[in-house]
């Protein structure tokens, strides 16, 4: 199979700007994009730069950006990927961002670890040392981590996170379902203290704009989003949340569908800013008139419906602090 | 100008067994300084899939996991490193559990339990097939919890040793090429396996035995050299493992024929006979020519029986992983695969405390290894499945403790930015070559070579020929050209290096080998079908000396396992 592949190249020892090589390679059909990197390195230009070790999809090392996607190019079948976009492919790192690229495909991921180590991501317990028996849990309570702890931290989510891009204090999703992962742990002793972290405007599950990208890239199948709608759950379920715009948002749904049985999107925004809600009467008319406000009869089942119900349902029980 | 740091301990590698040492000895108030050429969650300790053994059910016994392990070892473990091992385990496993490990488990909530290979018991416990990676994440956040300096991405290329004592390492950082001294008392080495010596190899990139052949150029032999394990399941093409757990769970092998065949190699255990056992049998089905319609290189894998709903639950990276390289789903039909070289027996060698030997009866001061590269020895020439991932974290936590009662007893001898001096040679010797030779076209040569020459089956007069081959190889390594002569995060650098110890290291596999005249374990001689436990009940202590490997022999320490036949 030939494939033409475009690869972001950059060594700012010695170049301006990053520009594209293009590099064309016959590939066996059941390679992944990890051969072709390789064969790029030790057959045409040893200077390519790029991170890998573990070569099945376990280490996290060697995540990339393909024709826009972050995936792991030791997991991305060259086959499928020419299927789906051609036989050009373009390859980059995870962010262009020229403070953050080291070289090439390699790039400084600081800001990703810092968030990541923000949540204290560890079972905070006492540890016996010299145990002699493990903590008895039945298999339904371990049930609930779900996939969250096989999480390998290889950025692929974070580096595609739209809210990290409009707020770069947001922690994201690998440091939000990470913090879930202890949150659902039976084992663990500060279930509170973690809830009350992520409840905070600015950088907790607020600030998620729901764009569902985690999901979409992450080669594990963590679903950070779905962790990230079990933290909102959580910090209802445990008394943490405090009376703002978005608590008193997701108490707004109740409204809603008290008064019409489905969610109406523009009485939403009345509940959850009173007053302020003048403020968005320039984007509030312009949405009607594209019709993306609908009249309570013409809106469609939302897809989360069982979920949002959830929420009404826990928020309903419990009182908001201020 | 080189840096000089300092700290009381300096642990190159941070997989299973350099974490839980440097937890150790931080929770006791010394100053560790962990270094990595990857990030920490990225060590191959996350790559294990199957299981870690203890023997916790109540129908279970420690006395019976250390006959299965002795046994399964072909009779070459030292048997007190065994018996300690399987004392800790159940406790080790308790450990790690407590500290946040998600085991799989039983309805009553206890640690869940699988079968494994050449183990009396269902013993390996298990967090679906992705053990490893539960393992190295909770060991890697109680690092983190205890604010352990974890230094990631820093190449080690050289050991301080001198007259017995080691001082430190060399480093650079990979990002920059800054090199730096770290100087400390002591010095634990927890560097992992050398299988990327092998083409068909389930390794990580990043195996490439670099510890191993650092203290083998200062003069530290290295032990069973020879015994490397091939996995029998590896993805056929790539190498790539299917965990034992899919035989635990109830994988069988057919060759084309659509014959069960381990009903004529080890009628009693089948399938899950050991490693070697079964190894030897696909690859005989493979050369006698019943090897899969679709691929003449590969057995079939069947799973099927099992149902989609307890491979999701038992063995979904499995499933995702033949998925990915061989376009199959276990759910609805066989899978191809081959024998791999997998993991490596030999080593540094070390006592049971984790102290390195400088010979077969003397210890270095302030050197210490543990994990998987190094020999002490409880696999001896063979592992058993589910017990490196036991090893790693008993043996890295207990030479930690090891290491925190010689602390006190330890003189500093300082280092100074001088002492770099042989790396930096190194390192601007390979960037300024201006030969003619591909690093990755000699790697290429050498993989094959120990593939094809020093592999499942070995015999005398090829691996004469491999012998060669390596001594053609590091000829023209000395002829070798980069294209990358930068500073920044420069690969190509950093594999010439890698290629270097591989080369090294490679020769202790092929001398020891050729010299061990018997077939044990894994170590499988077709001139020398029998063990010989006369001549060759014994390890393999080999020294590098003016570009030859001399090979002695020391005894193996036998307990209360009297060595005999190996049936199953």
């Amino acid at each position: 199979m030939k494939v033409t592949f475009k690869v972001y190249r950059y060594n700012p020892e010695t170049d301006d700007k990053p520009h594209y090589e293009k590099y064309e390679l016959e590939l066996k059909d059941d390679g992944v994009l990890l051969d072709a990197l390789n064969q790029i390195k030790w057959e045409i230009d040893g200077s390519l730069s790029y991170r890998r070790s573990c070569r099945h999809g376990i280490c996290g090392s060697c995540a990339v950006k393909l024709n826009g996607k972050n995936v792991l190019a030791c997991k991305t079948s060259i086959k499928e990927a020419v299927e789906m976009f051609g036989s050009t492919l373009i390859v980059e790192p995870l962010t262009k961002n020229k403070e953050k690229v080291i070289k090439d495909l390699v790039i400084d991921k600081k800001d990703f670890w810092d968030k990541n180590a923000k949540v204290k991501p560890y079972l905070i317990a006492e540890i016996d040392e010299h145990p002699e028996s493990e903590n008895l849990i039945k298999p339904a309570l371990l049930e609930l981590i779900e996939e969250a702890d096989y999480c390998i931290a290889c950025g692929c989510c974070y580096y595609t996170c739209e809210s990290i891009r409009a707020n770069k204090d947001f922690l994201g999703p690998q440091a939000l379902a990470k913090t879930y992962r202890f949150t659902a742990d039976v084992r663990d002793q500060a279930k509170k203290e973690r809830l009350e972290l992520v409840d905070k405007l600015g950088i907790g599950i607020w600030d998620c704009v729901k764009c569902q990208g985690c999901i979409e890239v992450c080669p594990k199948g963590v679903d950070p989003f779905t962790k990230i709608t079990h933290l909102h759950n959580q910090v209802f379920e445990e008394g943490v949340a405090k009376r703002n715009v978005a608590t008193k948002h997701a108490e707004g749904f109740v409204h809603s569908i008290k008064k019409h049985g489905i969610l109406d999107e523009g009485m939403l925004v009345l509940y959850s800013e009173g007053a302020n809600v003048v403020r968005h009467m320039p984007e509030a008319i312009s949405m009607f008139m594209k019709g993306k406000i609908k009249l309570p009869w013409q809106m469609p089942k939302s897809e989360g419906l069982d979920e949002i119900q959830k929420l009404i349902e826990i928020s309903q029980t419990h009182e908001l602090k201020d | 100008m080189v840096a000089v740091y300092k700290s009381d301990v300096v642990i190159v590698g941070a997989g299973l067994a350099g974490l839980a040492a440097a937890r150790e000895l931080v929770k006791a108030g010394k100053s560790v300084t962990v270094l990595t050429k990857l990030h920490p969650l990225r060590s191959h300790s996350g790559a294990a899939q199957g299981g870690i053994n203890a023997a916790l059910a109540d129908d279970d016994d420690v006395e019976l996991h250390k006959f299965d392990t002795v046994k399964g070892s072909d009779y070459l473990a030292d048997q007190d490193a065994v018996e300690l091992m399987c004392e800790k385990a159940p406790e080790t496993i308790r450990w790690i559990e407590r500290m946040g490990a998600v085991f799989s488990r039983r309805e009553d909530g206890r640690i869940a339990q699988r079968p494994f290979g050449g183990q009396s018991r269902p013993r390996a416990c298990f967090a679906k097939d992705r053990t490893g990676l539960t393992l190295l994440q909770t060991m890697y956040e109680q690092c983190v919890r205890e604010d352990v300096l974890m230094l990631d991405e820093w190449y080690v290329a050289d050991v301080l040793y001198e007259d017995g004592k080691a001082y430190g390492v060399v480093a650079y950082n990979l990002r920059d090429l800054t090199p730096a001294v770290f100087n400390a008392k002591a010095v634990m080495f927890a560097t992992g396996g050398y299988a990327r010596a092998f083409k068909v190899n389930s390794n990580a990139h990043a195996n490439t035995g670099d510890g191993l052949s650092i203290l083998a150029r200062r003069g530290i032999p290295l032990e069973d050299m020879e015994f490397v394990q091939f996995h029998p399941t590896g993805l056929a093409g790539s190498g790539i493992l299917m965990s034992e757990a899919a035989r635990g769970e109830g994988g069988r092998l057919f060759n084309s024929k659509g014959e069960r065949f381990m009903e004529k190699y080890a009628p009693e255990k089948m399938e899950l006979a050991p490693r070697d056992v079964v190894s030897r049998a696909i690859m005989k089905e493979i050369i006698e020519g019943r090897g899969a319609k679709e691929d003449p290189f590969a057995v079939y894998l069947d799973l099927t029986h099992l149902g989609e709903k307890k491979i999701n639950e038992r063995l979904p990276e499995l499933r995702d992983l033949a998925l990915t390289f061989l376009g199959r789903d276990m759910v609805k039909e066989p899978i191809l695969i081959a024998a791999t070289a997998h993991y490596s027996m030999g080593g540094i060698p070390v006592d049971i405390n984790g102290h390195v030997k400088k010979s077969a009866t003397e210890l270095t001061e302030g050197l210490y290894a543990a994990g998987e590269c190094a020999c002490v020895s409880v696999h001896g020439a063979n592992r058993l499945g589910a017990n490196s991932l036991l090893e790693a974290l008993f043996y890295g936590r207990w030479t930690g403790q090891s290491i925190l009662n010689d602390l006190d007893k330890i003189e500093l001898r300082e280092a100074n930015a001088k002492e770099a001096e042989t790396m930096l040679n190194e390192v601007k010797g390979l960037l300024n070559s201006n030969g003619e030779e591909k690093v990755s076209h000699i790697r290429n040569e050498l993989q094959e070579t120990m593939s094809t020459k020093v592999g499942v089956f070995r015999e005398e007069a090829t691996m004469l020929e491999a012998k060669e081959k390596l001594k053609e190889l590091r000829k023209r390594y000395k002829n070798i050209k980069l294209d990358d002569k930068g500073k920044l995060y420069n690969t190509d650098l950093q594999e010439a290096i890698e290629l270097g110890h591989m080369l090294d290291y490679a020769m202790f596999i092929v001398e020891g080998a050729i010299n061990r005249k018997e077939s044990r374990g894994a170590h499988y001689r077709e001139d020398y079908p029998k063990r010989d436990d006369e001549q060759f009940l014994k390890h393999t202590f080999a020294y590098l000396k003016d570009d030859e490997v001399e090979v002695e022999y020391a005894p193996v320490k036998i307990t209360k396992f009297e060595p005999q036949e190996r049936k199953y």
